[in-house]
Formats: C-alpha cells, sequence, structure tokens
C-alpha cells in the first residue's frame, strides 16, 4: 500500500467528508451547494474540502466562476480495491483453518501432510 | 496520543470442530504452520512459547517467494476459549517493523480471538483494533472496515453506477 492510499484512506476516516463524496457522486455542485446539508461553518466545509482535495478525491473547477467541486474516482477505486481485500485476508485464512480441522478431523492419528 | 473511539474489526465462522481442538490448531506450531499463512505460503520460521507473557515469532513466504516477519505477544490465555494478543510485523531479530504495505499502519494491534461452543462445533470471533496508535494510524485501520459497515459500500455502489454513467 502506498502512502497515496493512507492519505486516501485518513480522508475517508470521516462521516462529513464521506457525505461530501457520496453528494458528488451525483454531479458536479458548488461549495455552497455542499455545505447546505451541513450544520457547519463555510471555513468548516471548506477545511474538509481542503483535505479531500489533497488526498485526489475531488478537484475544483477553474474556469467557472462558481467553481464547481468533482470527484475524483480512482483514490477511491483504489482504496475500495483494498479495503476488500483486508476482509479477504481473514476470510482465506479462515477457510483454510476450516480446511485443516476437517483434515485433521478425518484422519486423528495421522500427522497431516501439508496442504497447499 | 490513543483513540479509542473507532469501532474494531470483527469477524468470526462457525467451525465444525470441537474447541478443543481448535485450541490446539491455535496453540500448537506443528499445527499453525498447516493453515496460519495464505494459501500457498509456507512457514520457514515458526517459534512459538504458548503462554500468557509468551511470543510468538514467525516467517511466512508466499506463493510469490515474499518473506515476512511477524510477532505476537500474548498476554492471556484462557484455556480453552480466549486468546488475547499484541500483534506486529517484524524483522528475523524481533524487533518491531512497520507495516511493508502501509507506513502509517498502527504499529502494534491488539487482537482478542474467543472460542464459544455452539451448535456442535465452535464459534470463533476475532476482535481487532490498534494498540497504543496514533490517531492517524487509528484513522487508518478504522478507515479500512468501518467503510464496511457503515454504509460506505453503499457509496461505492453509487460511485460505481456513476462511473458506468461517465463511460457510456
Amino acid at each position: 500500500m502506498s502512502d497515496a492510499l493512507s492519505t486516501t484512506f485518513a480522508a475517508l476516516a470521516d462521516p462529513t467528508r464521506r457525505a461530501i463524496l457520496a453528494r458528488l457522486s451525483l454531479g458536479e455542485s458548488s461549495v455552497s451547494d455542499l455545505a447546505q446539508p451541513f450544520a457547519m461553518s463555510a471555513p468548516a466545509i471548506t477545511k474538509h474540502l481542503k483535505v479531500l482535495q489533497r488526498a485526489g478525491l475531488i478537484s475544483q473547477g477553474r474556469q467557472a466562476q462558481w467553481r464547481p467541486c468533482k470527484l475524483e474516482a480512482q483514490p477511491l477505486r483504489e482504496a475500495a480495491d483494498w479495503v476488500s481485500q483486508y476482509r479477504q485476508h481473514w476470510e482465506d485464512r479462515l477457510d483454510r483453518l476450516e480446511d485443516y480441522l476437517e483434515i485433521l478431523q478425518a484422519n486423528p492419528s495421522d500427522t497431516p501432510k501439508e496442504k497447499p | 496520543m490513543t483513540a479509542t473511539t473507532h469501532a474494531p474489526f470483527t469477524i468470526s465462522r462457525l467451525l465444525k470442530a470441537p474447541r478443543q481442538l481448535v485450541w490446539d490448531v491455535y496453540s500448537k506450531p506443528e499445527h499453525l504452520m498447516h493453515w496460519f499463512g495464505p494459501k500457498g505460503s509456507t512457514m520457514p520460521h515458526c517459534e512459538l512459547d504458548f503462554r500468557t507473557g509468551g511470543t510468538f515469532h514467525y516467517s511466512m513466504k508466499t506463493g510469490e517467494g515474499m518473506e515476512l516477519w511477524g510477532m505476537w505477544l500474548l498476554r492471556e490465555l484462557v484455556e480453552p476459549e480466549k486468546i488475547v494478543l499484541v500483534q506486529h510485523f517484524s524483522d528475523p531479530q524481533g524487533g518491531v517493523t512497520r507495516n511493508p504495505w502501509a507506513p502509517t499502519w498502527p504499529l502494534y494491534t491488539l487482537s482478542t480471538t474467543t472460542l464459544t461452543e455452539q451448535d456442535g462445533g465452535t464459534l470463533m470471533t476475532l476482535v481487532w483494533a490498534p494498540y497504543e496508535a496514533t490517531e492517524e494510524e487509528s484513522a487508518l485501520f478504522a478507515a479500512s472496515h468501518d467503510s464496511m459497515t457503515q454504509g460506505w459500500s453503499g457509496n461505492i455502489d453509487v460511485l460505481e453506477d456513476y462511473l458506468s454513467l461517465l463511460q457510456s
């Protein structure tokens, strides 16, 4: 896992920021529209947006006057892939334990053969 | 700073085996080396002193030939029902090292495994949490699984839909 991914996860570890991303997954939005559902000051929202921006999760347009925020999907993809690997690692280990217990109980007297 | 507000990672499985046998395969090196690593991996080093205060120093060689060292510090053992241990990545000398894939992963994690007799088998439950971690380390640990339990996976679905819409 790269350091960039650590930054992504740190950015995702906050419910407000996840809510902002969920909103942006529906389409571009201005900062004031994004701030609306939250009982938060504009500077507080801006701070969250900066964290998301640094993690590469969102970008802000430069042309339009209202500088819309836009979701950048790639880092989120990488994070999602890593998350599924993480649980998978434990599921795999438990699968292997289950198989091994089955072998042991089928031949309780034998020293079990390594099952690759 | 220690952060304790994040929910731990939990996983459980109902195993078709008597509880004592599950305990044995967890506590004896000759058993551990048969199931502990990922499929296709081997365990070239396996040094287990299974008692409260004891350690387990191991190396795992993956199918791709990568070798990883790890250490358990056994904190509480209640045969045949409970194993509490602190875990860290390690080097061949037993020193503490960082997660090779995630530099901001907690240096130490605490895992509590409980074995309960259920339906003629054994319910194994693992609770895994950061141990003496910084806020940044705890946040990374939490984000790795919280996301799955707090509806983040739903957000990912929305994202997938959005991506396919963009690409159509």
